[in-house]
């Protein structure tokens, strides 16, 4: 069967996207938004539109019973959360299936269990996936110094509620650990209003890599190749691409068979993703976290395997068998996708939203832009400051780098008080590292620091 | 409903009580509420009140002496199912010609089974009931119109309305 209907609770591009794949569907969609998004609603975000709540994201996108409420006011028969807001909330998926919808996206004990990094990574591990040496769980200082000596330095000591890159500290050695240590759980008190940290093994340089899986309800389980996301600003993705330059496909294989170990033993179902990191000396890899939803990054997965992640998420939780088998995906050439977001690159990525008086996106062969930005738009302040997403393709990687160049210089975006991250992009991924595809986690922050510093009084 | 009167409701209610006090329309009004702000101006002498919370605030301009208000709308605090009696066979809160005051219940919006009373948060005659019994309503979607005691229909937009980006 197909729903016939589907409310997506989400905004921006995401939502314009999950549209799209209902409609090549032939799926009535239902969107919602917020008062801050009254004048941004127009039929590319669903054929009929609910004003579910004010500006602020608790009391509309993340404001539950208003969402179920208007899904059932509408008739929608399933809730597409896109990511971000809900989408990763057991609760609300939970909540969904009391009031007869079903949601997109896995069972809600499955997101519970991946929601809490520690049992996430004690879960895993008992599946067979390799980890980081690290406690796991909160230690008190003793403890917590005993392990770091065990494990050997550099450690990370981090917040074990905590994210965003935000409470937590790394180590280089044992005189330094008390004062580090008591530092961190001070700054998850404040943070995060939970103090307890664990201690785990730091890598010096590393390669994010992460596993998309499909799972049905029939137990089928594939695989679509990796994507690398090691171009990344305090844990935000700026650059992915698929496959990872840095990852042969005989280690390709060997990672992408422990993400599928994984959500096997999790009782997966729909689409995910499999976050590891990738020592960039040893070549050992170790899973990090997964996430029970669809991705910013997951055009760069459709575009090397000709998969649409979003029709098949909504295939799945109608319950419908994958469409492939592991054998017909067959990835070819190289995507990559860069994040153009309303920040200020000039001023530490403060966001710089704004009405947007000029936007032309790119186009030409091989370039994808998914946005639901148009001329006129305001680019709110209430929520994530993206605007577009530009993903190019090539047979190979140096033409989809040349491509995303040329289309990244296509692109315009003004508007009075709007800054966008196009320009960094475009340094970005000209930095020799990245054209050679070695870079690791650290590449952006080396970016930033080798830009000349620019006068705060400067106006362009 | 008390519970979940927001900031700016309570900020409503509070300038709708100082607006009551004088004889005369405003020139201005600013409402905050982070960290509750309420500023009233009058073309004499100001009274200011400041009641102490978040983001939204309104402003509105001194508007053109009129004898009478356009009707200002009663608004879905929540989305839901618009109930205007309190049970299915009783009589409706109110009707068409009555006089409301600020705080009176004038319907329900049932929202994951729960009932939410809506109130009114200005004065005047009801002129105008836009949304039949048991029906679906959206956030901020006009329930009923009231045609305002006062002057100043600027002001009563503040009121009547929901938050604006």
């Amino acid at each position: 069967m197909r729903f016939r209907s589907v409310l997506v609770a989400n905004r921006g591009e995401i939502a314009v996207r999950v549209v799209r794949a209902c409609r090549e569907l032939g799926i009535r969609t239902i969107a919602v938004y917020s008062t801050a998004d009254r004048d941004a609603v127009h039929d590319r975000l669903g054929d009929e539109q609910v004003h579910i709540g004010p500006a602020p994201a608790r009391r509309s996108y993340l404001n539950a019973a208003a969402v179920i409420e208007a899904a059932l006011q509408r008739g929608a028969e399933a809730v597409h959360p896109g990511y971000g807001f809900l989408s990763e909330d057991p609760d609300f998926a939970a909540a969904c299936a009391e009031n007869g919808l079903t949601f997109v996206g896995p069972p809600p004990e499955v997101i519970g269990r991946f929601g809490d990094k520690a049992a996430a990574r004690a879960a895993m591990g008992e599946a067979g996936l390799p980890i980081l040496p690290g406690t796991g769980t909160a230690v008190e200082e003793a403890e917590a110094r005993a392990a770091a000596d065990d494990i050997g330095y550099p450690v990370i000591i981090k917040a074990v509620v905590g994210g965003g890159g935000r409470g937590m500290e790394i180590v280089t050695g044992p005189d330094a650990f008390a004062a580090a240590y008591r530092r961190t759980r001070e700054t998850a008190r404040l943070l995060f209003g939970d103090d307890r940290v664990c201690v785990e093994r730091f890598l010096t340089a590393a390669h994010h890599i992460e596993v998309q899986v499909l799972c049905d309800d029939h137990g089928n389980a594939v695989h679509l190749g990796v994507r690398d996301c090691s171009a990344q600003r305090r844990r935000q993705k700026l650059v992915e691409e698929s496959p990872s330059p840095v990852v042969g496909p005989e280690l390709a294989e060997r990672i992408a068979a422990a993400a599928l170990r994984g959500a096997r033993a999790a009782g997966y179902r729909g689409a995910g993703t499999f976050e590891f990191l990738l020592d960039a000396e040893s070549r050992d890899f170790y899973f990090m976290e997964a996430n029970c939803r669809i991705q910013v990054e997951h055009p760069v997965t459709e575009m090397v395997t000709g998969v649409d992640l979003v029709r098949e998420q909504l295939l799945i939780a109608a319950g419908q068998p994958l469409s492939m088998r592991q054998e017909d995906v067959r990835p070819y050439g190289v995507a990559v996708e860069c994040r153009i977001n309303a920040e200020d690159p000039d001023r530490d990525f403060v966001p710089a939203p704004g009405p947007l008086t000029e936007f032309v996106p790119p186009g030409g062969p091989f370039v994808r832009v998914d946005t639901h930005a148009y001329p006129g738009l305001t680019v709110t302040p209430h929520y994530d400051p993206l605007i577009a997403k530009v993903i190019c393709w090539g047979p190979d990687r140096e033409t989809a780098l040349d491509r995303m160049d040329r289309a990244l210089a296509e692109l315009r975006v003004a508007g009075p008080g709007v800054r966008t991250t196009t320009a960094f992009l475009r340094e970005l991924i000209a930095h020799p590292l990245f054209r050679k595809g070695v870079h690791t986690t650290s590449l952006v922050d080396l970016v930033v620091a080798e830009r000349r510093p620019q006068p705060t009084w400067s106006t362009t | 409903m008390n519970d979940q009167e927001s900031p700016l409701d309570q900020l409503r209610r509070t300038a709708a009580a100082l607006l009551e006090l004088s004889p005369s329309p405003p020139s201005g009004l600013r409402l905050r509420s982070g960290d509750l702000s309420v500023e009233v101006d009058w073309a004499e002498p100001a009274p200011v009140a400041a009641v102490g919370r978040t983001a939204v605030s309104a402003t509105v301009g001194a508007t053109a002496e009129e004898p009478a208000a356009a009707p200002v709308a009663v608004r879905a605090p929540l989305l839901g199912t618009f109930y205007r009696a309190p049970a299915p066979e009783a009589p409706p809160f109110v009707a068409l010609g009555d006089r409301v005051e600020v705080g009176q219940q004038i319907g329900i919006v049932e929202s994951m089974k729960l009932m939410n009373p809506v109130e009114s948060e200005v004065a005047g005659e009801v002129v105008e009931v836009l949304v039949a019994d048991a029906t679906a309503v959206e956030y901020d979607q006009a329930l009923l119109m009231v045609a305002t005691d006062r002057a100043g229909g600027g002001c009563a937009e503040v009121f009547g309305g929901g938050e604006r980006p």
